[in-house]
């Protein structure tokens, strides 16, 4: 008798215990006062002085952007992604007459694995019902060639730096970011940044489709 | 008579108020400064002092013009540095590695940075 109530009282813990487990994630954010540095309410700002007050990346549509493996483990231990600063024209420093990016400044996120993946789930909740999905086609593509649109065309080298290659530092750099990001959503940001961020200082290119699956093809190969 | 008064009434009301209802609503953003639109797009590559050593600059094959240089503005028309920051540096022969920036900034902001980089170079345009 003693040991059925045992295992009745164990089960109702774990039943109890799942639900909150899956509502650690909000509860965690708002602990950890993520909303002091990211915005998780959208709409996106639309004018050039609240660009200059952001201190991080907006997470309002996380679920969209971010593949849930890397962004669970991010959280636990955040890199540099950005190399010139989230917004690089508040973090410059003057070298004789060039300029320079004057801090390299992680996310202060140090969160357990288990606190990264509940957080993980409520960030990938976060989804803009707007985007498109399904949109990238998986393809085998010529590298050279995807190489010689984004560096030589585009001129993506510019403001990203590629893997082994370098390049600019005002934008993300490329290196990971096949791990990082959700090919759908690097679809619609090349085609459109402005969609997603009206103020955000990448140009919007007039790419077909068939580019934008070479790029986005070759992006998502960057693990 | 009477319906049609008041119909044109509500039809005024409307259109002198429309344009406060979209701005509310952010349908139309307000127009943006050339210093700001200059710190936010430009200096990346342009540099903080405008002479072309922004923090890309060192990545770039082809050199960022100095907008400080009367020499090197002067050269260029009015229309012309209007044409290459609307639809890139290939609009104009130019490098393609400057942009176009025909969708984050108006014609009228356009105008506005020409003017600005006329204050910088302290140069007219060709003519």
């Amino acid at each position: 008798m003693k040991k059925t109530f045992f295992i009745y009282c164990l089960s109702l813990m774990v039943f109890i215990a799942v639900p909150s487990w899956a509502a650690d994630g909000k509860a965690l954010v708002k602990s950890n006062k993520c909303g002091s540095c990211h915005k998780m309410q959208g709409p996106a700002v639309k004018t050039i002085a609240e660009v200059l007050k952001r201190k991080a990346p907006d997470l309002f549509y996380a679920g969209s952007k971010f593949n849930k493996d890397w962004l669970v483990k991010y959280i636990q231990s955040p890199t540099v992604i950005r190399p010139g600063g989230v917004v690089y024209t508040n973090n410059i420093k003057l070298n004789g007459d060039q300029d320079e990016p004057a801090n390299l400044l992680k996310c202060a996120s140090k969160l357990s694995a288990g606190d990264a993946a509940a957080v993980g789930d409520y960030l990938m909740s976060l989804k803009d019902a707007t985007m498109k999905v399904g949109v990238f086609k998986k393809a085998k593509i010529k590298k050279a060639m995807a190489r010689r649109v984004m560096m030589k065309g585009e001129a993506c080298n510019a403001c990203h730096s590629f893997p082994k290659r370098g390049g600019g530092v005002s934008c993300p750099t490329f290196e990971g970011i096949g791990s990082r990001l959700n090919p759908d959503w690097m679809y619609s940001f090349v085609n459109h940044p402005q969609k997603w961020d009206p103020k955000v200082w990448m140009a919007k290119r007039d790419l077909d489709d068939a580019t934008l699956q070479l790029i986005v093809n070759f992006l998502s190969s960057m693990k | 008579m009477k319906n049609i008064n008041k119909s044109m009434k509500i039809l005024t009301m409307f259109l002198l108020a429309a344009p406060l209802i979209m701005v509310s609503f952010g349908l139309a953003s307000a127009k943006e400064t050339a210093t700001d639109n200059y710190k936010l797009y430009c200096v990346q590559c342009h540099g903080t002092k405008g002479t072309g050593k922004g923090i890309n600059a060192p990545f770039l094959s082809v050199a960022p013009r100095n907008h400080t240089s009367a020499k090197d503005m002067g050269e260029l028309s009015d229309d012309n540095v209007f044409k290459a920051i609307k639809s890139g540096g290939g609009a104009v022969g130019k490098s393609t590695q400057m942009p176009s920036w025909g969708a984050v900034m108006t014609d009228d902001e356009i105008h506005d940075m020409v003017k600005r980089l006329r204050v910088m170079c302290k140069c007219e345009g060709k003519k």
